[in-house]
């Protein structure tokens, strides 16, 4: 270590110090001013008390505006540490993936009993549609016998280490509204996602990385937009930073042109010389905070990118998630994931976009467009299972895959016409959802459909019970977290909710 | 001297000691409050089992009456003026544990429960929560005559009345107030403060020089005065009006509404009074003879979410709108979480379920329906168009009725009252395509329930994709009465068209069919025709009268002129379209209970004598010097715009469960003078807070007041917080020289990175502005809610979906990336670097002195200095010794690019980073 960089390690070291008596005066002086909430005074430094709030009824915020990203313990131990949530935007087929039902395909071509349709609504079926049978090759995979089709090859090789959730039920048939309700607990905007969530709950282990991460594929943003990861009524420090696969990776993570490493540190020890400077004079701790963020916003400079860069990965790995380095691509943002959760990062949000098979054209029909569309996640989210065992990372990383809803078992009539492609349209009723890692039991599957797969007959799930599950992993009672704002305590779940505790191991 | 002062002590000393006596006897006979000792006993006990959401037993403690009422239990369980058969005390001392309360909790403390007895005993009274009594005048505390005044013999600190309330506090937490702020700190603080930039250096030159006592007024009074003081307090109301250029939502498509956001700015800087400003935005259609400006002031609810994605129900998104606007009232406006009273009544707060209801029934009787045409809309004419649109409104004030006249503008401005097409029904082929009704080869469909009384014509807005389709209207059945048939040629895009109708009175369901035999089979299930909205007119009036023919020719021009802007807009139902207002169960809008009438919630002032009950009578309501919490809840805003936090920190709630007032008599007194004395000027309202000596602190703390009062709760010091978003960028503009003066108009795309904009079905596109549009200043920047600006979101800018009655700043180091990296702030550094070298001469030492004094209009300390020359000399070996780098800090692309310019851009760039500039001292 140079002299300059232990001069300005001493500089950051000390602004910490500070900082943290600050904080840690002004949490106890604001507790005690207001009267909201039980938050101990050593309680900061040991972690929260998150259950402390309960007496009264009334939670305090645990927030500490000068450094709202330290790394806290969650309510009780989780077996998860992080999350990789990979999206499926658009909402893949159940029908043609996991929940097998040969009676539709005896079925297929018949006309919709009306039962089916009374007082339903659907985004683009009119009229009385026509049954589709499953499009796909179905067979019992691996010791726990797990319905998997053709179309995903890879996966059926890890079938006992999925746990299926057969029978998931949402209350939105469109996309944006039923994706905010997957990830926020709430179809409207406005409240935080998932990630923000956590991120807002445990800070992140590692300062130089961010707490919640997003990456997208398929060449378009999910629907919902980036309120889908935004941090809603939290402060927007815990929203999901977009990692991109053009430009930045970060946005404004890399140095303008013409500024290197040597003269970025040179430039940030000027500011944080002057800054210190600006603290003897005014004896403000916000100074002292900033001169951290710009210590903390340097070595993420230096992180990220590494973090982000796959190409110095062996070739078996290449070889095993079929990366292209330097490419947009599901598979380069699996092995990102991976790369992020080992480096400490807490939640993972995969978006890969393209699943909406309406079939009204070749590039949304179940035959073509949707079969290549499984083709380009089956070989990486299986590696990714496979990576994260190798390195023992999967018992404490919980990987979930699914949709917004699932697709209507019956074949899509836009405009009642008939349709030259196959495809269905979107379906709130019933669709299938895997999780795997992090404490949830390997092998298993709850939940059933009807033999067309329309409803749930048995286990049915909402999204609120996979919150409160993801939650629950990660060590935090979803009744119980909460943050005060408009005079009331929300919680991720509102007033829902139920841990499925037919899959935790 | 020394003597008299003892002498002076000891009487004092003796008053005191008496005083103490007197009050340590009484204390036994003082009477309970309600407010400030039972209620939040209540709050933090009780109310969460028996509140305005759970009432266990039948129990409630939120309102007086149900807390009298007989429970579950058979019998009332507070009987005032007996706690001994009360069955609240028996129960909070009970033994057993089945049977005490709190149920399963800690029991209350002896003294509690005492308190609660006696307070029984007292009449068991309710009190009102502070913020729900209306503003009384105060009295200003007498700061001179306070005991360390007096000591001191020092008070000169004391500059207007509000210092006394803040004197008299901080004389009780033993707090010295800091001195007077030097005048370049001032400059730069008032300036940010009300223009939301730096000064100019010709108005800083001209106040640093001005040694007369009032140099500082004249300062604060032109800057008041400046345009740029509207645009500075516009960025702060377009978080509480949602603003954004873009519909919300999946396809999150443009809304043309800078009008309004334009509206904003004029109205801030003519000094538009607070009730005025609230009435337009409420209810500006509704006033007499409104005109196009008052018209735009409603879009202020029109800044609401619109959902156009395909398949959604516009019912659904159209009610979501209007609890939207109830919401926005009322954490905006009134600093309280009426958002609660949605699903069940106020757990802490008086205010019931329906009283939900019949307050959204004030806003559920305007014309939009989310539409994807954003109807009704404002249509404004170019200048050629508005003088034939003069001539045409003259012309029928003279020739018509009243009534009638106000009917064919409201065509022509508004395209109102349409009927939207999406409300037919009964379809035979036709179908809904998104929102549009759809006809093929052979098809029909009803439209239920239309009142042709006095109607002979019919506009509608559709496009045609073939020839000779013939378009049949039958009165009350299929084949009842033909009342207007035409042949509908193809169009290019959406047209207006116009037929006459054979008159009929009365309400009638219309039967529409359309045929097309030129169309073959393969594409006889095609959608030929789709209308978006009708509108049912009375016929051109005049006929035969001079200038007949001259007008009927304006009017059908108008009708299809393109606007020169097209501003959504409130606009309400005419009768016979009213729309009817329920309670939903548990705030689910399908499930609609009994029907309410609009009303104010009971425990407010009541509607004003006389006001009508639409949101023109709910404005009335809003601005009544009655109502306790409009002006209370500006007041808080705008003083912690300006000192950094509020008087009661929570801006979104002054009910019970905010943060109490730590100023709460100075809150009253400003709330009344505001009404009374300024008359809702909130340029004085401003400017009282400026001039006072609490705002013009010196902001330095010293160890021991940053000991006692972390947060500057008690005001010792001068406001010290970082810039808004908005503020970091046009200050950075503004010194380096690019920031672009130009005011209004739609909104532009500065720089962005690419692949920020991402959007699933529209190809939308950033495309980067010309010319000074760049360089503007951040409220006009577009603003699309799925995607805002990046640099604005990392400095806690945010997406607009909702309201936001308070940014809570962070800091994090994506805030250190953005001004560091992003290449915005570089091209600024680079113009920046410029300006310091045209002002410092060859020197780069005195470069770099003078970049700071145009940040900070004050000279640079040497240690600082110091610290910026090692980075400049550091950069510039670096720079000369590799000249491709250089080229690339300065931005060139020749080879004769210079390592010194490189290295002052270097600076530059370091200089908007540092703390004191992007932070308001």
């Amino acid at each position: 270590m140079t002299q300059k960089e232990l001069q300005a390690q001493k500089l950051a070291q000390e602004a910490n110090y500070e900082q943290l008596r600050y904080v840690t005066r002004r949490h106890f002086l604001r507790d005690s001013v207001t009267g909201l909430g039980a938050m101990a005074f050593g309680s900061l430094l040991a972690g929260c008390d998150w259950l402390g709030s309960k007496d009264n009824g009334v939670a305090a915020n645990i927030f500490d505006s000068a450094n709202p990203m330290a790394g806290r313990p969650p309510m009780f131990p989780g077996k998860a540490k992080s999350v990789i949530y990979l999206h499926m935007a658009g909402a893949p087929s159940q029908l043609e993936l996991f929940d097998y039902k040969p009676d539709l395909q005896k079925l297929d071509g018949q006309q919709c009993p009306q039962s089916l349709l009374e007082g339903k609504r659907f985004a683009f079926i009119r009229g009385v549609p026509k049954m589709l049978g499953p499009y796909g090759n179905f067979a019992q995979r691996g010791q726990s016998g797990a319905w998997i089709s053709d179309h995903l090859p890879h996966l059926t090789t890890v079938a006992d280490e999925l746990s299926f959730l057969k029978a998931v039920q949402t209350d939105q048939f469109n996309h944006a509204p039923a994706q905010l309700l997957m990830h926020t607990g709430s179809a409207r905007l406005g409240r935080p996602s998932m990630g923000a969530w956590a991120s807002y709950g445990l800070g992140t282990e590692n300062s130089n990385l961010p707490g919640f991460v997003v990456l997208t594929s398929g060449g378009k943003s999910p629907d919902a937009g980036k309120s889908v990861w935004g941090s809603g009524f939290l402060p927007s420090v815990y929203q999901g930073v977009q990692c991109r696969s053009e430009g930045d990776p970060v946005l404004f993570i890399n140095n303008p042109e013409g500024i290197d490493k040597d003269l970025r540190r040179a430039s940030i020890d000027a500011i944080n010389e002057v800054n210190k400077k600006s603290y003897e004079e005014f004896k403000d701790p916000e100074i002292l905070s900033r001169i951290s963020q710009y210590e903390m916003a340097y070595k993420m400079q230096m992180s990220v990118p590494e973090a982000m860069d796959i190409s110095d990965e062996p070739a078996y790995i290449h070889e095993m998630y079929g990366t292209q380095p330097g490419k947009e691509s599901f598979a380069n943002n699996c092995l990102l994931a991976r790369k992020l959760v080992e480096k400490g990062v807490r939640y993972v949000q995969l978006f890969d976009w393209g699943w909406d098979s309406h079939g009204t054209y070749a590039g949304d029909s179940i035959e073509i467009a949707f079969v290549n569309k499984c083709r380009s996640v089956d070989r990486a989210s299986t590696a990714l299972l496979l990576d994260l065992k190798q390195r023992g990372l999967l018992d404490e990383t919980l990987v979930v895959w699914g949709g917004e809803f699932g697709r209507t078992p019956m074949q899509e009539n836009r405009e009642g016409k008939q349709q030259s492609f196959k495809g269905r349209d979107h379906h709130a009723e019933a669709f299938t959802i895997w999780m795997a890692g992090g404490g949830i039991k390997r092998g298993t599957s709850f939940g059933e459909t009807d033999p067309i797969g329309y409803s749930p007959v048995s286990g049915k799930v909402t999204p609120f019970d996979i919150q409160a599950t993801i939650l629950n992993q990660l060590g935090f009672d979803h009744e119980k977290f909460t943050y005060q704002f408009q005079g009331r305590p929300f919680r991720l779940t509102d007033v829902h909710g139920r841990v499925i505790n037919e899959i935790v191991a | 001297m020394k003597i008299k002062l003892n002498k002076k002590l000891l009487v004092v000393t003796g008053i005191l000691i008496v005083a103490l006596v007197v009050t340590t006897g009484l204390i036994g006979h003082k009477k309970v409050d309600y407010n400030t000792e039972v209620k939040p006993l209540f709050n933090k006990k009780c109310i969460s089992c028996h509140g305005g959401v759970k009432k266990e037993g039948g129990f409630s403690v939120l309102f007086r009456n149900e807390a009298l009422d007989t429970t579950d239990g058979g019998k009332p369980a507070i009987i005032p003026g007996s706690p001994e058969k009360s069955e609240m005390i028996r129960r909070l001392t009970s033994s057993d544990p089945e049977e005490r309360m709190p149920y399963k909790h800690e029991p209350l403390s002896r003294q509690e429960i005492d308190m609660l007895k006696q307070w029984i005993k007292e009449g068991a009274q309710w009190g009102n929560h502070w913020a729900y009594v209306p503003v009384g005048p105060v009295e200003v505390p007498r700061a001179t005559s306070g005991f360390r005044g007096f000591l001191s013999g020092n008070n000169n600190w004391v500059k207007n009345d509000v210092d006394r309330f803040i004197f008299e506090k901080l004389q009780e937490e033993k707090l010295e107030p800091s001195p007077i702020a030097d005048k370049a700190t001032l400059l730069r603080r008032v300036s940010l403060d009300i223009t939301g930039l730096p000064a100019s250096q010709e108005l800083a030159d001209k106040f640093l020089k001005d040694e007369n006592p009032d140099a500082y007024e004249k300062l604060v009074d032109t800057l008041l005065a400046s345009p740029q003081y509207g645009e500075r307090w516009t960025a702060m109301w377009l978080d509480i009006a949602r603003y954004a250029d873009s519909k919300g939502y999946e396809k999150d498509a443009y809304r043309s509404i800078w009008r309004y956001r334009d509206w904003l700015i004029n109205a801030f800087n003519a000094d538009k009074p607070y009730d005025r400003f609230l009435t337009e935005q409420i209810a500006g259609d509704l006033l007499p003879g409104a005109t196009d400006e008052e018209y735009i002031a409603t879009a202020f609810n029109r800044n609401t979410m619109n959902n156009d994605e395909g398949g959604t129900d516009n019912e659904e998104f159209r009610t979501a709108a209007i609890i939207d606007r109830v919401n926005t009232t009322w954490e905006t406006l009134m600093s309280t979480t009426f958002a609660c009273v949605q699903c069940h009544s106020h757990p802490y707060d008086p205010f019931k379920l329906e009283e939900y209801y019949n307050f959204m029934a004030f806003f559920n009787n305007t014309r939009d329906e989310d539409m994807p045409g954003d109807y009704p809309v404002l249509r404004e004419f170019n200048d050629a168009d508005r003088q034939k649109f003069g001539w045409l409104k003259n012309w029928l004030d003279a020739n018509t009725t009243k009534e009638k006249a106000t009917e064919l503008i409201t065509h022509v401005k508004n395209w109102q009252p349409a009927v939207y097409a999406y409300h037919a029904d009964r379809f035979d082929n036709c179908e809904l395509s998104e929102v549009y009704l759809a006809f093929r080869k052979n098809s029909g469909c009803r439209l239920a329930a239309v009142d042709l009384t006095g109607k002979e014509q019919l506009l509608y807005y559709y496009n045609s994709r073939r020839e000779n389709g013939k378009w049949t209207i039958h009165l009350d059945s299929s084949n009842g009465p033909v009342i207007a048939t035409t042949v509908i040629p193809p169009t290019k895009g959406w047209e207006l068209q116009k037929i006459d109708i054979l008159p009929s009175n009365g309400v009638h369901d219309l039967y529409f069919s359309y045929s097309n035999p030129g169309v073959d089979a393969a594409e006889a299930n095609n959608n030929l025709i789709n209308f978006d909205w009708f509108l049912f007119a009375s016929a051109f009036p005049g006929k035969g009268l001079p200038g007949y023919d001259s007008a009927y020719a304006y009017y059908n021009y108008l009708l299809t002129t393109p606007p020169s802007a097209k501003t959504p807009v409130m606009m309400e139902n005419p009768q016979n379209m009213f729309r009817r207002t329920y309670i939903f169960e548990r705030g689910n809008w399908m499930a609609k209970t009994h029907e309410v009438e609009p009303d104010v919630p009971h425990s407010l002032n009541p509607l004003p004598e006389g006001a009508p009950r639409n949101r023109l009578g709910l404005a009335m309501w809003l601005t009544d010097k009655k109502n306790p919490l409009t002006s209370r809840t500006m007041v808080n805003r705008i003083w912690e715009q300006l000192m950094g936090q509020g008087i009661a920190e929570t801006l979104e709630d002054l009910g019970t469960q905010g943060i109490a007032p730590t100023h709460k008599e100075l809150l009253d007194w400003l709330s009344w003078q505001f009404m009374n004395e300024y008359k809702w000027s909130m340029k004085k309202l401003i400017k009282a807070i400026v001039m006072s000596a609490t705002y013009q602190q010196d902001s330095k703390v010293s160890k021991e007041t940053l000991e006692k009062d972390p947060f500057n709760k008690y005001y010792a010091r001068g406001p010290r917080v970082r810039l808004s978003a908005e503020q970091v960028r046009d200050q950075a503009l503004a010194v380096s020289g690019l920031l672009s003066t130009k005011m209004f108009g739609r909104s532009v795309m500065p720089y962005q990175p690419k692949g920020i904009w991402q959007t699933p079905y529209d190809g939308a596109i950033w495309n980067k502005s010309d010319g000074e549009d760049q360089y503007r200043r951040a409220i006009y920047t577009y603003w699309r809610r799925s995607a805002p600006y990046p640099s604005m979101v990392s400095f806690d800018g945010v997406a607009r979906e909702v309201c936001l009655a308070r940014r809570i700043r962070t800091n994090t180091p994506l805030q250190a990336l953005t001004t560091l990296n992003d290449n915005a702030y570089i091209e600024m550094a680079r113009y920046y670097a410029e300006r310091m070298r045209k002002a410092g001469g060859s020197e780069p030492r005195q470069q770099i002195s003078k970049g700071y004094e145009m940040a900070m209009y004050r000279a640079i300390d040497n240690e600082k200095l110091d610290a910026l020359m090692k980075l400049y000399d550091h950069a510039l070996k670096e720079f000369e010794k590799d000249r491709d780098k250089a080229c690339e800090m300065n931005g060139d692309d020749t080879r004769e690019t210079s390592p010194e310019k490189a290295a002052l851009v270097l600076v530059a760039n370091a200089m908007l980073n540092l703390d004191e500039v992007i932070t308001k001292n």
